[in-house]
């Protein structure tokens, strides 16, 4: 009578053991895993994936001691959480406007190489935006610019900080500087200055957009 | 903490008899505990929007509250049909900002701006074909590092000091270059006009360097802007910014010793395919 009682109670203790390290060690995952910062549509975790637009009026891109600023620079983001963490894929980067504040004139600017895969990263506790990849080839034109007829590339990883508030990411040298990310032309640093206002494009249209 | 209250819970109050569905749902209240749930745990506690929003609206509410959203979603009903995805947003297709389709939710942020006009054109193949593409590096050993904007030219290559030319190297000459061309030229137009600070044409394809204040042989100079033939930098304000580009032409120009920068260089950019780029700033 006694001996399956105590077997029983041998088992209970096992499997409450059992579960305790089990416990742990999902306690442990989940501490890492909130670690990496995940896409949020009204402070709910992002499942599947959802398109979203970054934009910015009056973006702009400086080197070779001269700003090419874009009344509106566009990003379209497919994005998707994976593993806990927000990944994305810049798909297109349509550019309006653009303009120089030297004798330079834009003759085209297009940006290539799609996609360009992001993620999002925690330095510092804030969060950030890394784009990897970045392709954009400008081609300058006007008698009295120094870079007439030449068509110069931008390439490297640009990192913006998000800002939950105003739902938006800004890059900045600042931004940069924090996530170790650049933009080369030539050997030459380039400077991305902007603040993008972010919204979704599909299932979660009009919804609150965070990252955390 | 959290785990260390469901073991103790759990090893305090062991059952008599453990079916395995009382096993299974044991485990799965520990590991909802535990935060296992995802791998991303939700703590939006900490960001202040997200959980104002969620706490307030969720998908599907009235965004009637919600002045910040663009004009066109503020406008329209609540009721809108906000469960079909509508088509994906193309940006270029002007589906940003002010977009006809109603939105639900609880977005606080401000929208992404309505972009006007068309997008620039993407570089045409001709284009593609006729430009100088910067694919080659140009580097001045002379220049100083700089905490922004282009690197720092040196007092010394200025006339505030003995005007000399500084040291250049390059890479990425492109196979079946003829000649290299150098242009240094003022990044802003002087009175109207660009401004030439050295002109120097006839450079050997091999050639990956050039000494500061000398040229090799072969060289040909042409006159600056100052009207000398040679180089010469000097701002006539508290500073200027200096582009200086190495072209690498498929043919040769020979150009005559004190030539004309103008046509030099409408010469050199008609003919060239490859050119490297370098910024240097010089402030008094």
């Amino acid at each position: 009578m006694q001996k399956p009682r105590m077997r029983g109670v041998v088992k209970v203790k096992a499997i409450g053991a059992a579960l305790a390290v089990l416990a742990a060690l999902c306690a442990m995952f989940a501490t890492t895993a909130s670690a990496a910062p995940a896409w949020k549509f009204n402070g709910t975790a992002l499942e599947g994936t959802e398109t979203i637009l970054g934009g910015a009026e009056k973006s702009g891109l400086t080197m070779w001691g001269f700003t090419t600023t874009c009344d509106n620079f566009l990003y379209e983001v497919d994005i998707k959480n994976e593993a806990g963490t927000g990944k994305g894929n810049i798909t297109s980067l349509p550019l309006f406007g653009c303009y120089t504040n030297s004798t330079c004139t834009v003759e085209a600017i297009e940006a290539e190489s799609f996609p360009w895969p992001s993620e999002l990263k925690t330095v510092s506790s804030s969060n950030y935006l890394v784009v990897k990849g970045v392709d954009v080839w400008v081609l300058y034109g006007g008698w009295f610019c120094p870079l007439w007829g030449v068509w110069a590339h931008v390439t490297g990883t640009a990192g913006g900080l998000i800002d939950n508030t105003t739902e938006s990411a800004t890059f900045s040298s600042a931004s940069f500087k924090a996530t170790g990310t650049s933009l080369k032309s030539l050997g030459e640093t380039v400077e991305w200055n902007g603040v993008f206002p972010t919204e979704a494009f599909e299932w979660h249209r009009g919804e609150s957009i965070s990252v955390s | 903490m959290a785990q260390r209250r469901v073991d103790q819970r759990l090893l305090a109050k062991p059952a008599r008899t453990t079916s395995a569905g009382a096993i299974l749902a044991l485990v799965a209240v520990a590991l909802l505990l535990a935060g296992c749930g995802g791998g991303s745990s939700d703590d939006s506690a900490t960001s202040g929007s997200s959980t104002a929003t969620s706490g307030s609206t969720g998908p599907g509410a009235s965004d009637s509250s919600d002045t910040s959203t663009t004009a066109a979603s503020s406008g329209d009903t609540a009721g809108a049909d906000a469960s079909a995805p509508p088509a994906k947003g193309s940006a270029g297709g002007g589906s940003a900002a002010g977009d006809e389709q109603p939105h639900s939710g609880a977005k606080q942020g401000p929208s992404v701006p309505q972009p006007k006009g068309e997008p620039e054109p993407g570089i045409t193949p001709e284009q593609r074909r006729e430009a100088t593409v910067a694919s080659m590096t140009l580097q001045s050993p002379s220049s100083r590092p700089s905490s922004a904007g282009p690197q720092a030219l040196p007092a010394e290559y200025t006339c505030d000091g003995k005007n000399t030319s500084p040291a250049l190297s390059w890479q990425g000459v492109p196979p079946g270059t003829a000649e290299l061309a150098l242009l240094v030229m003022n990044i802003q137009p002087v009175e109207g006009r660009l401004f030439f600070d050295w002109a120097v044409g006839g450079l050997s394809p091999e050639l990956e360097e050039i000494e500061a204040g000398k040229l090799p042989k072969g060289a040909v100079v042409g006159r600056n802007s100052f009207g000398k033939t040679g180089y010469g930098i000097c701002p006539a304000g508290s500073g200027e910014t200096y582009m200086f580009t190495v072209f690498a032409l498929p043919k040769k120009l020979s150009p005559s010793q004190g030539f004309d920068p103008v046509a030099f260089r409408r010469a050199v950019l008609e003919a060239s395919g490859n050119a490297g780029l370098l910024a240097l700033s010089y402030l008094r």
